[in-house]
């Protein structure tokens, strides 16, 4: 995309092109320089997936945008709606129903599960290990189901609205929310053997990507990625938003820093997420699920700032509002922008090339969050 | 406990740069303060030295009607749990400030995603190559006088 930064005339280097092809990296494009299997340098090329949502929401109502919002990450989209319409319900001036705050949290997890048994999926295919890949894009179908009963969408489910959410649950919903705990409990046995302590996996990714706490901060480092390295920062404990004041979160930190404690962070986060998603089950309160408020409405000049903790790390919108019914500027601080334009192109230089994947794997970066 | 907090980094930053503080705000537990585009740099440093070590996120607003560019350096404390969220004011006709990077590397990619956007020159950035568009020759596309529309339907239907 941008012009290139490596030396052509230094010819005892090769030039190997890491993307765009999905498989590799997911519409993400970087040349990595290398001599013989040392890698000297990455270049990041970014700019398959942008899509320019910021500037398109200065075109939309603030409702119509919804629709916008959870497209910014595929494999994510609640943690997206979430920030969204809680920015924009700040800026409004409107405070969802404790009902329909609960249900966003909840949803809010499963997508959280979604996107980590999603990574396990992709990472397993990175390093070679296929049955890891086809067993979670199975389990991965189980969540994208329950989704579709609940808000009628497969992987874009437009289902928070500022105010609340569209639809209420049923005692159908909640039961089958149970059911698929329970068998994402019974699947983490076996995604243990086959991937996290799997002999391959392990060889593969520790002691690999070393990331040191100072350098993590430095670079912009958030979520999982950060509290490998050993810093508990977690935004839905720091600044607690939604349904998460009322339940337990146990944030999970690693020490060491390298590519296999962030996958232990991931593995760990299911497990929270079951946890998180069993308790606001059982503490849902009754009543509405939404407040009303005029789909074209217009809003106060002013500006909102709202962060939540998406499933790769902190994710935040910033919203300047001129009084008009449509946003004069959204800005999207989104996790993997950092995660893979900063740190992966430092943390590979003076790796191995065969080390490429197993560390932009490990670091869970979504491209289409990334571009916007 | 928090408001002690924010009274405290209120104070250390007002005492060391006084006039160059055009707001200082704590709604909200949260401090929102505008700076002169001229101190910016050093306010920040002193910021981050008070312990706001993550730097968020660096965003541009077009402020067309009153012909400048708002930055907002959006700022976090691990260890204090607080947000801290500066902004600087610059002409939009020579859109230039000094970078951060030599304070937190991780703001290289941000401002280049500015500079891209709004043709924002960050003085002392290594690299503000173009990140997400292919073969740009329009202005920045993030100003308000440029328009998505118009330029979709002159560029793909021929309008």
């Amino acid at each position: 995309m941008a012009t290139n930064n490596l030396e052509e005339s230094e010819i005892s280097f090769i030039t190997i092109p890491f993307g765009p092809q999905h498989p590799a990296s997911g519409h993400f494009h970087a040349k990595v320089k290398v001599d013989g299997e040392n890698v000297v340098d990455l270049v990041a090329y970014p700019g398959y997936l942008h899509r320019g949502f910021e500037k398109l929401m200065e075109y939309r109502t603030h409702v119509q945008n919804t629709m916008l919002s959870d497209r910014v990450c595929i494999l994510d989209p609640f943690s997206n709606e979430m920030a969204y319409v809680n920015v924009t319900e700040l800026a409004v001036g409107i405070e969802a129903p404790l009902r329909g705050k609960f249900i966003r949290s909840i949803m809010a997890e499963l997508g959280r599960i979604l996107s980590h048994v999603t990574w396990i999926g992709i990472t397993s295919m990175a390093l070679g290990l296929e049955s890891g890949t086809r067993i979670s894009w199975g389990d991965r179908e189980k969540i994208i189901r329950i989704q579709e009963i609940l808000t009628g969408g497969r992987i874009y489910p437009c289902y928070y609205v500022p105010g609340g959410v569209r639809r209420d649950f049923s005692q159908e919903h909640i039961d089958e929310i149970f059911k698929l705990l329970d068998y994402i409990e019974k699947a983490m046995k076996l995604y243990d053997d086959l991937v996290f302590y799997n002999t391959t996996f392990m060889t593969r990714m520790e002691n690999v990507g070393t990331l040191t706490k100072e350098d993590a901060i430095a670079l912009g480092a958030t979520g999982p990625n950060l509290r490998a390295c050993g810093v508990a920062a977690d935004v839905r404990v720091d600044e607690p938003y939604d349904g998460y004041p009322y339940v337990n979160v146990d944030v999970v930190t690693m020490e060491k820093g390298d590519s296999y404690a962030r996958s232990l962070c991931r593995r760990g986060e299911i497990i929270t997420s079951i946890s998180i998603i069993r308790q606001l089950l059982e503490k849902m309160p009754a009543g509405d699920f939404k407040v009303k408020w005029a789909m074209t409405k217009k809003v106060p000049a002013g500006e909102a700032y709202f962060c939540c903790e998406a499933a790769r790390g902190e994710l935040c919108f910033h919203m300047v509002s001129d009084g008009s019914d449509k946003p004069y500027r959204v800005k999207i601080r989104g996790p993997s922008f950092s995660h893979a334009l900063a740190i992966f192109p430092f943390l590979v230089r003076g790796s191995q090339l065969a080390d490429v994947p197993a560390i932009y794997w490990s670091l869970d970066s979504c491209p289409a969050d990334m571009d916007r | 406990m928090a408001t002690d907090k924010l009274e405290e980094i209120k104070t250390a930053v007002e005492s060391r740069f006084g006039d160059s503080i055009l707001s200082f705000d704590t709604k909200d537990g949260r401090i929102v303060l505008k700076v002169s585009a001229q101190a910016s740099h050093e306010v920040l440093s002193l910021l981050k030295d008070l312990g706001f070590e993550h730097l968020s996120d660096v965003t541009g607003t077009d402020y067309i009607k009153d012909g400048e560019f708002e930055i907002a350096y959006h700022l976090w404390s691990h260890a204090k749990k607080i947000r801290a969220i500066q902004k600087i004011r610059i002409s939009r006709e020579s859109p230039v400030v000094k970078s951060i990077v030599d304070l937190w590397p991780g703001a290289q990619i941000h401002e280049r995603e500015d500079h891209e956007l709004f043709g924002i020159d960050f003085v002392g950035n290594p690299d503000l190559s173009p990140l997400f568009l292919e073969d740009w020759k329009e202005i920045p596309p993030f100003r308000k006088d440029f328009d998505t529309r118009e330029y979709v339907k002159r560029r793909y239907y021929g309008d």
